[in-house]
């Protein structure tokens, strides 16, 4: 029998960061869960008393057609309480890497084997020494094989002297950039791989963050100490281009999806106003204040959190102080519009949307020393749909209900991703058929 | 919205006999291969030598399978050279092709360029052996007919494939089909790996870093070649 073997490959494929950026606001390097998430990984912080007390991956059923929907599914607990705050996914997808603000913990969690049951595969214990005195991992962006980590704090005064720290996806220190002295605070780390520009963020150091928040909002010499920079950076050769500056904390970095916008929104935590960041057609950028977050009377509100839609039309806004989320229409970066506002809670700290913009979560934990107190103090996981014009609730996880803590960080996970067989081996993965 | 868009369209044909289990060589006819580059980046890199390139891990030296059937070493590098490598499978509907076509056009780039030409290796490896005979990757060399050193290699097992990616962490997992036919798609993430002498990653490039203006420029850097 003869065969006639034609090998023909077309190729049709989006390039350029737009076509894999995750969830609408993770890495442009990261592949994106377009369709229904099945699993929200929660990374929350141990309350003493509260269950084992320690910091710990939550992972909660989001998939309405299965029967865990609305309930959590596991918890593993890291041992210890470490200010659990952010992370995220390596690019391959296949491990979760979550910190500790406090004391520069770095856990590793393999979610690609079980998606419904991380594990825990390795510790970094040795972050500070490692980096040449960095503190605080407050991102984790993935890179092509790497981990970007922008810190908050640094070992020799826990001020706010700040760096960006990268590691290799086997958990190995690569470098340290130090940022500038007339600059130094850190927050975000966003990239804008079209353009070749990364920009960083600016918050506070150790000495503050981890401090009573009343105690620190009375404290004014303390209330000096945060950042009010934004840096655009060379992001290949990772070297500072220019500064701007936008009081007081400007905080999460979101740039618009579409490559042809070139712009990036970010709030101004401490004054309660939107900013974004543009392109000039000398191909620097500028700060626009975009739009005000609350009225200046309720400030400071704690803007903490944004999401921006896949279309980039809808910005969502999380207000700590208030628990409210308000949504802007950003069609016009330049002017953003508040067209929607709810309350989800007595505090409400992180937002999280599917790609399809259908589906918003949100998180009530900031800091451990920032939350609110007695029945201020509410701790959850809310689910809602949005229909582009209002939230309705779905589900929720009452975290003190359920002693598993203060919720924090928010990532999608989904069966199957990762179904199938290990190229040369045996091993079969999980939500293989 | 600025999705840049690239069609490559590759085309070897090549008929034979098929007999029984045997592999058998295949008659070539290579075609012209057919592509547009990808438009242009919207930045300008920056220069060589500006910036630096740290070690992001090291990966061993292997015996795999050259097109032409002999053994050969994955790297082969001496002091003073580089490598690109690359991992892919001939029947890849998507990302190969994009890596394969990024090094057809690097070849090109590298053969007119004096400094360069000649202390570069362009490495492809095969996700998938069992398939991807020599005879088939030579067919594909062919095609491409390679003006530099780029070499083709497999495995005379596909377990022998496991270790070198996990060495380079390159994830690679087969798609179950649902009606029990043997896996043919590999999910899995599209990185060159900038690799040299000393077996030290100096950078990795997935689809938004496929830029020949920045391959060439950290290969230089890489090789101290500032002028």
């Amino acid at each position: 029998m003869f065969r006639c073997v034609v090998v023909i490959w077309i190729l049709a494929i989006a390039l350029g960061p737009a076509a894999i950026a995750d969830e609408t606001c993770q890495s442009p390097y990261l592949p994106k869960i377009e369709g229904q998430e099945d699993y929200v990984y929660v990374w929350t912080l141990g309350v003493e008393g509260w269950g084992d007390g320690s910091d710990k991956v939550v992972t909660v059923g989001a998939n309405p057609n299965r029967a865990d929907y609305g309930k959590v599914v596991d918890s593993v607990s890291v041992g210890g309480r470490h200010e659990a705050h952010h992370g995220g996914f390596t690019d391959d997808r296949r491990h979760f890497w979550v910190g500790g603000l406090d004391d520069s913990m770095i856990y590793v969690f393999d979610v690609a084997t079980d998606p419904a049951h991380p594990k825990l595969v390795k510790t970094i214990d040795d972050f500070v020494e490692a980096s040449g005195g960095a503190v605080g991992p407050h991102g984790f962006y993935a890179l092509p094989g790497r981990m970007l980590i922008p810190t908050l704090s640094n070992a020799k005064d826990y001020g706010g002297q700040a760096a960006l720290v990268e590691y290799s996806n086997e958990g190995e220190h690569i470098v340290t950039h130090w940022l500038p002295e007339d600059a130094p605070y850190g927050y975000d780390a966003r990239i804008n791989a079209n353009r070749n520009r990364l920009l960083t963020s600016s918050f506070t150091g150790h000495n503050n963050y981890m401090r009573n928040l009343a105690d620190l909002m009375g404290d004014s010499e303390a209330m000096k100490n945060f950042g009010d920079s934004v840096i655009i950076w060379d992001f290949h050769a990772r070297k500072p281009l220019q500064t701007l500056r936008i009081p007081v904390a400007p905080l999460e970095i979101r740039w618009a999806i579409k490559p042809e916008h070139d712009y990036a929104f970010i709030e101004a935590a401490l004054t309660g106003e939107l900013w974004t960041v543009l392109r000039t057609e000398d191909g620097s950028y500028e700060a626009v204040k975009s739009g005000e977050i609350g009225t200046r009377e309720e400030q400071p509100l704690l803007a903490v959190d944004i999401s921006i839609s896949s279309d980039d039309r809808f910005l969502f806004v999380d207000t700590f102080m208030d628990g409210k989320v308000r949504v802007y229409d950003v069609s016009d970066p330049r002017n953003a519009k508040q067209i929607y506002e709810r309350k989800i809670g007595a505090q409400v700290n992180m937002v999280s949307q599917s790609w399809d913009g259908k589906r918003i979560y949100f998180t009530s934990s900031l800091l451990a020393n920032w939350d609110g107190t007695g029945h201020e103090d509410e701790q959850f996981l809310r689910a809602f749909d949005w229909n582009g014009e209002e939230l309705t609730p779905t589900f929720e996880i009452d975290f003190e209900a359920e002693k598993l803590g203060r919720p924090h960080l928010m990532r999608f996970g989904q069966i199957g991703f990762w179904a199938g067989r290990d190229v040369g081996t045996a091993e079969t993965l999980a939500g293989t058929p | 919205m600025l999705v840049r868009i690239l069609v490559l369209a590759l085309l070897l044909v090549g008929c034979g006999a098929e007999s029984g289990h045997e592999p058998t060589a295949h008659a070539v006819h290579p075609a012209p291969i057919v592509a547009t580059s990808p438009e242009v980046p919207r930045f300008e890199p920056p220069p060589v030598g500006s910036y630096e390139l740290p070690t992001i891990q090291h990966v061993d030296e292997y015996e795999l399978v050259s097109s032409d059937g002999t053994v050969a070493p994955l790297l082969g590098l001496v002091a003073g050279e580089a490598a690109i490598v690359s991992f892919v499978y001939l029947s890849c509907g998507q990302a190969c092709p994009l890596a394969t076509a990024t090094l057809h056009q690097l070849d090109a780039t590298l053969a007119r360029d004096e400094v360069l030409a000649g202390r570069v290796q362009l490495v492809s490896v095969s996700f998938d052996p069992e398939r991807d005979t020599p005879e088939a990757l030579a067919t594909l060399r062919q095609g491409l007919a390679p003006q530099g050193r780029w070499r083709f290699l497999t495995a005379n097992d596909p377990a022998e494939i496991a270790p070198v990616l996990a060495d380079f962490g390159q994830d690679a997992v087969w798609i179950p089909e649902r009606d029990g036919h043997a896996p043919a798609k590999l999910r899995h993430v599209l990185k060159l790996f900038l690799v040299d002498a000393d077996g030290s990653v100096r950078n990795i490039y997935s689809t938004g870093f496929l830029d020949l203006r920045i391959l060439v420029n950290d290969l230089r850097t890489v090789l101290g070649e500032f002028g």
